[in-house]
């Protein structure tokens, strides 16, 4: 909302730099083709795994400890001791099935072209 | 021979220790083993960008591949996940992915301080990213920012639910980021030096000295992965960033 003219012009100035940069890159490329995209290739199976385990621990965990970490901050708020502490780590577990959730179908972040 | 028990606890290897002692006020501002070992990570990360590109050859050396491997990396992540957009912020997921990755290796150097195995380090850098997608959400899409938390096309009960659970959802990212790069650094680096003092008690156990080989392997194994898992974490986060970015940028979905 500030300012869109000058957010705009500044976009479309960096967009079009973008743009010749890219074709001026596509230009000069002479790798072959096929080489193209083995950066994403090579952390391939082991790693991939591992990393993805840590993530559907650490998500589901840390949504647990989010939710508790507001509901307490909620009683301390208002002093209604455990009250709001058992409903937001009850919302929190399900925070946490929900971050592993939307991990497992892969909605977070639009276009992926394959780098995960 | 020096109190054995000591030589072989996991734990003083992360212990902040003053060097230099700072007092400004009531703030302690030592320079500690901590900063001594960011500034070293800082000027590893410079001199490779800036020694390995220096000749700006159009064959690559050795150093300015590695520098232009990363870059590229980088580049090509940020693109992917953040869309073409999202690279006014490769500056700053560049940075952050250079530091992580290189205090995770210098960690990795017997003897030396690994940095990101201190929450407070990893959490400032998780604050840091999610008050910049806030600023940014903010500031770019204004209230509609705020649909990032509303979905859309449900029953009207049903949606006072998940926008709760989306709220606690977004504050539960700068844990998962923080907790995630400081638990791996820690655990590792416990493992590793736990299966060191294995070796030491075996020597010093008469004839079961003859064991101590297996976890000498044991240790070499785990350095490997812990080498994986060095530049495992610093992707992670840096690709973690730009998912987050990403939903400061388009938060329609």
């Amino acid at each position: 909302m500030t300012s869109p003219e000058n957010g705009k012009g500044d976009e479309e100035a960096l967009k079009a730099r973008l743009d010749r940069l890219a074709k001026a890159l596509e230009e000069r490329d002479l790798r072959p083709p096929a080489r193209r995209g083995e950066v994403d290739v090579s952390a391939r199976s082991t790693g991939r795994a591992l990393s993805l385990g840590m993530r559907v621990l650490s998500e589901f965990t840390a949504g647990i400890i989010a939710g508790a970490l507001l509901g307490w901050l909620l009683d301390k708020a208002f002093s209604t001791s455990p009250a709001f502490l058992i409903v937001f780590i009850g919302l929190g577990t399900a925070t946490g099935f929900w971050n592993v959730y939307r991990l497992a179908v892969g909605s977070t972040g639009a276009p992926r072209n394959g780098s995960k | 021979m020096a109190a054995p028990g000591k030589a072989i606890d996991p734990i003083p290897q992360f212990e902040v220790k003053t060097i230099i002692p700072m007092r400004i006020g009531d703030l302690d501002l030592s320079f500690t083993n901590a900063s001594l070992w960011m500034v070293i990570v800082l000027l590893l990360a410079l001199g490779l960008m800036v020694y390995g590109t220096r000749e700006k050859s159009l064959v690559p050396g050795r150093l300015q591949a590695a520098a232009e491997m990363m870059y590229e990396f980088v580049a090509s992540t940020v693109r992917g996940s953040a869309g073409n957009e999202g690279m006014r912020f490769f500056p700053f997921v560049f940075s952050l992915f250079l530091f992580v990755l290189f205090s995770n290796l210098a960690g990795l150097i017997p003897y030396s301080f690994t940095v990101t195995s201190q929450i407070v380090v990893t959490f400032a850098f998780a604050a840091m990213i999610i008050t910049t997608v806030l600023v940014y959400g903010f500031y770019k899409n204004g209230m509609h920012f705020l649909h990032l938390f509303v979905p859309s096309g449900l029953h009207p009960a049903l949606t006072v639910f998940v926008t709760l659970i989306e709220i606690i959802s977004f504050l539960s990212r700068p844990v998962s980021l923080s907790v995630r790069l400081f638990a791996n650094m820690l655990a590792g680096h416990i493992t590793l030096k736990v299966f060191g003092g294995f070796v030491t008690m075996l020597l010093g156990a008469g004839a079961y000295a003859a064991l101590a080989p297996l976890p000498l392997m044991g240790v070499v194994a785990i350095y490997a992965l812990e080498l994986l898992v060095a530049l495992l974490q610093a992707y992670v986060f840096a690709i973690l960033t730009c998912v987050y970015l990403n939903d400061a940028i388009h938060p329609g979905h």
